[in-house]
């Protein structure tokens, strides 16, 4: 992974006297950072990272393009504090898939789930977050559980069917 | 009716692996060594005069490269597709909350807002026309030179007043439209570049990268062959990336400092510089004799500009030429104008004006059904065009049945789903149906350039080229699908090159609903020489006779043959020394109607729709419980591509319907991000969607298969507001939807006595 030290476009002058060390597991790969204290975890995975599959499109927590799990518990990273996250375990979309594309991602693939793409690795993470915590999702859950996030592209259309496609693969 | 679109192929689209593992570079993911951040000032006032501009203190905070203004740009100081009257920075004025005013570069995000805090701007304020009546008022103070109308259109057929005389009953009604949102998830955004001799690379999304290329050039004093356009991936665009929008501050900062800058809005500087969807205030006067004949339709359609021209004059044509839509009206005065405002800028938007009118349109025809006590399909059919008739406005059109088709598909579906149920007696349900017809290509009196190319490249791969741009609407899988079944190649015999100005032949816009249909165009006028050059390639190669081979996966087979290739493509690029490349350019087909209006189109598309819906008594609430499209374009190219288009479509016209305003207070938009801007969510949409495609064309149609990117957008809103009255007797005049509206009406009515009984 490493840190690209020559791209810091968040960090400010006024920061450098302030920095923490964060140190947390990004998809499964311990890693220590000097960063502001405040500075929010999406803009660290994006920026320090290279992690731009973790997106920013409203900053407020209101869209879910930055939705990541952060142990285990999906969050949306830019309402994240680098200090909120300091020794915990992060999954981004890019630890998603190591040797094969998780089930999820192939059946967003196969059912048309995404368009133009950008809210997707954040719908994903929401989609792989519910059913961890439930297997078999009634209608309402997949309401419940997708409803902080918006695709402006699909009408959700393609992204329902990737969802009973992952529930009918598996004979739930 | 089901759905009738399978993935036959089972073919996962090009960009589909990158994009759900998050691997996908969006042009404002890149980075490059040394880069900057860009910043811009927006103005503070939506309408003031600047009396001054100081940078001086901005220039000193550390950190701060290049802070400009109007005084840095060094030839034309404006843009706009249209007319070039929008100021890349003001200079003594400011006419809406978005202008710019200065740009800063600096190291650190941080940097730039402090300088941007500390750039000092004297400010006059000045009255602020917040609505088209407002600026049309006589003693209205001038926005533009020319005065407060950006634009006018109309088209006249026969004589209306005298018609009107003629009618049993005559509807006459006013439609209020709203300003929306694209809201594309990816905010506008990119990398700029400077190379050594002057020239920039410009890494920032945009629906036609050559014209961003002319824009630029006419901005910056350089030469467009000194421009380079990465225009794609987006994350979206709906027309809201088409005209410029932070390319001229990127370049003229990458140019001042000599480093890559990078400038990615935020979602708040989005909504206030970027484009909406025209607000419209739509009347309608539409008569019928007894027997349900139309026979008069005069329509006034008010549009608000906001203070620049951008597409809006197109955009407002194409609502003129729209507004008696698939019917045959022999009488017809449509007048529109486009009045410019403080308010934020109105600008193209999928759909393009056709939304709005065909509301108005479609609620015409339900209030005269309801009048004349008759099915409301029935009146359609009734004065439905026929195959051959000429369209909408006058102008002879490619022959389709596709209003009739689409009908027909929607009335088939009017007795299913019909349930009422009384467990919830506060639920009170509703159907509703519409159709609307919606015009391809930029239209009559439009330089509208098609052209694609073919050519073997170095490395073996079949490259297939096109000016297109991927927003996100899957052209990459149409370009993939019609080149493998036009050329018989293999998935992995082709490379897909687009959205890049040094590489690519003109193709035109990725707008428009034209990209899928020009590719198909391009593949039929290149596949034959392309095919030939190959041919005569391998035929000198191998010493064979051309007229046995034919393309087939992994290279040129003979034909009869199954034991592989005759010559690999890898293997012919590597032995042939001549260039195998084609290229074509064409004009997108236009109405041979010398006098047609102007933007009048050619080929067409129908969608018919019939939505279910619920009204809450309790809460005044629409959802929406089923959609069903009926979609008449032609062949599908790419099945979820296809109904990926019409259900997204869809949905982005039901949050314009039940959801969504980008309203605006004082000229300054009182919804900045999606925490008060709704857009719908899950929750929102339906489980139960269907699309069905009717892929006939006329018989002899030679124009392929027509875009969809915009199709699924028209009909749902009249169908909803149509389903709303089914389900309350509610006629619906204004969007979004007002519970507020809906409630009241309910408690006059009766129909929620709990209410009554309280009082």
């Amino acid at each position: 992974m490493g840190i690209k030290q020559d791209v810091k476009l968040e960090m400010s002058a006024l920061h450098y006297e302030n920095l923490m060390t964060l140190s947390v597991r990004i998809n499964d790969e311990k890693v220590e950072v000097k960063v502001p204290p405040t500075l929010s975890l999406a803009v660290i995975l994006r920026n320090y990272f290279q992690l731009t599959g973790t997106k920013i499109a409203c900053g407020i927590g209101r869209c879910g393009a930055c939705s990541i799990l952060l142990d285990d518990e999906l969050v949306n990273a830019c309402l994240v504090m680098a200090y909120q996250a300091n020794g915990k375990s992060i999954t981004t979309i890019e630890g998603l898939s190591k040797l094969s594309l998780d089930e999820v991602q192939e059946a967003f693939l196969k059912q048309g789930g995404y368009q133009c793409g950008y809210c997707t690795p954040g719908m994903i993470m929401a989609v792989k977050a519910m059913f961890d915590r439930n297997p078999h999702p009634q209608e309402s859950d997949i309401e419940e559980a997708l409803a902080g996030n918006l695709c402006r592209c699909t009408g959700y259309g393609g992204i329902l069917r990737a969802v009973k496609y992952v529930m009918n693969q598996k004979h739930y | 009716m089901k759905g009738n679109i399978q993935e036959k192929e089972k073919r996962i689209r090009p960009d589909g692996v990158e994009k759900v593992t998050g691997k996908i570079k969006y042009l404002t993911d890149l980075s490059f060594p040394n880069m900057l951040v860009g910043k811009v000032l927006r103005s503070e006032y939506p309408h003031a005069k600047i009396l001054s501009i100081n940078t001086e203190k901005a220039k000193q905070i550390p950190g701060v490269h290049a802070v400009i203004t109007h005084e840095d740009i060094p030839a034309m100081n404006g843009f706009g597709l249209v007319t070039p009257d929008q100021p890349v920075f003001c200079v003594d004025r400011v006419r809406y909350i978005g202008d710019a005013i200065a740009a800063v570069a600096a190291e650190s995000l941080e940097s730039a807002e402090e300088a941007l805090r500390c750039i000092e701007v004297k400010y006059e304020p000045l009255e602020v026309l917040d609505s088209p009546e407002k600026a049309l008022h006589p003693d209205a103070i001038k926005l533009h030179p020319q005065g407060n109308i950006c634009h006018k259109a109309s088209y006249k057929k026969g004589n209306v007043e005298e018609a009107f005389k003629q009618c049993t009953y005559i509807i006459e009604e006013t439609y209020e439209l709203p300003r929306q949102m694209h809201g594309f998830i990816e905010t506008e955004g990119g990398v700029f570049v400077p190379d050594e001799d002057g020239g920039i690379t410009v890494f920032a999304g945009t629906q036609h990268g050559f014209k961003d290329r002319f824009q630029l050039s006419r901005i910056l004093g350089i030469p467009e062959t000194k421009i380079r356009v990465i225009s794609s991936p987006m994350g979206g665009s709906f027309g809201g990336k088409d005209e410029l929008n932070i390319q001229p501050y990127g370049s003229l900062l990458a140019l001042k400092t000599g480093r890559p800058v990078k400038i990615h809005n935020t979602r708040v500087e989005s909504v206030r510089a970027g484009i909406k969807r025209h607000p419209m205030k739509i009347t309608m006067k539409t008569g019928v004799d007894a027997n349900g004949k139309l026979l008069a339709h005069k329509v006034n359609i008010v549009a608000d500009k906001g203070a620049y021209t951008t597409l809006g004059p197109a955009v407002l044509d194409f609502a003129v030429e729209h507004a008696a839509g698939p019917y045959m009206i022999p009488n017809i005065d449509t007048e529109g104008v486009l009045v410019f405002t403080n308010n934020g800028m109105s600008g193209e938007f999928r759909g393009f004006g056709g939304n709005q009118v065909t509301f108005a349109l479609e609620g015409q025809l339900d209030r005269l059904a309801e009048r004349l006590q008759m099915d409301p399909i029935e009146l359609r059919r009734k004065n439905l065009r026929k195959e051959t008739d000429l369209g909408p406005v006058g102008q002879m059109i490619a022959p389709t049945d596709g209003a009739s088709l689409v009908l027909e598909g929607v009335s088939k579906l009017m007795n299913t789903n019909r349930k009422q149920q009384d467990e919830q007696p506060w639920i009170f349900k509703g159907t509703g149906i519409a159709i609307g017809m919606h015009g391809g290509g930029l239209g009559k009196g439009r330089i509208d350039h098609a052209g694609g190319r073919l050519s073997l490249a170095k490395d073996g791969k079949i490259e297939i080229s096109f000016g297109f741009e991927e927003c996100g609407q899957g052209l990459v899988a149409v370009i993939e699908n019609l080149t493998i079944s036009e050329l018989g190649c293999g998935k992995d015999d082709i490379r897909i090159v687009i959205s890049d100005t040094d590489r690519v032949p003109i193709s035109g816009s990725s707008t428009a609903s034209r990209s899928t249909n020009m590719v198909w165009q391009s593949l039929k006028r290149l596949k034959e020489p392309f095919m030939k050059m190959l041919y005569e390639e391998a035929a000198e190669l191998l010493k064979l006779p051309e007229d046995e081979m034919t393309l087939g996966v992994g290279g040129i087979w003979l034909k009869g043959r199954s034991d592989g290739p005759c010559i690999t493509y890898e293997e012919m690029a590597r032995k042939s020394e001549n260039e195998l490349s084609y290229t074509t350019n064409f004009h997108f087909p236009i109405t041979p109607t010398p006098d047609a209006i102007p933007g009048a189109h050619f080929l067409y598309t129908f969608g018919g729709i019939k939505v279910d819906v619920e009204v809450n008594g309790l809460t005044g609430k629409v959802i929406v419980t089923s959609i069903d499209h009926v979609i008449s374009a032609g062949p599908v190219v790419s099945p979820n591509g296809y109904v990926g288009q019409i259900e997204g479509g869809g949905v982005m016209s039901l949050g314009y319907t039940l959801l969504e305003e980008a309203k605006m207070i004082d000229g300054k938009y009182a919804s900045e991000n999606f925490d008060t801007y709704l857009m719908p969510n899950i929750v929102d949409v339906p489980f139960d969607t269907n699309v069905y495609a009717i892929e006939e064309l006329a018989e002899g149609d030679e124009y392929g298969p027509r875009g969809v990117g915009e199709i699924g957008t028209i009909a749902i809103i009249p169908a909803i507001a149509k389903a709303v009255h089914d389900a309350t007797g509610l006629w619906i005049n204004k969007l979004p939807i007002s519970p507020e509206e809906l409630l009241n009406h309910m408690e006059q009515k009766g129909m929620i006595p709990w209410v009554l009984n309280k009082m």
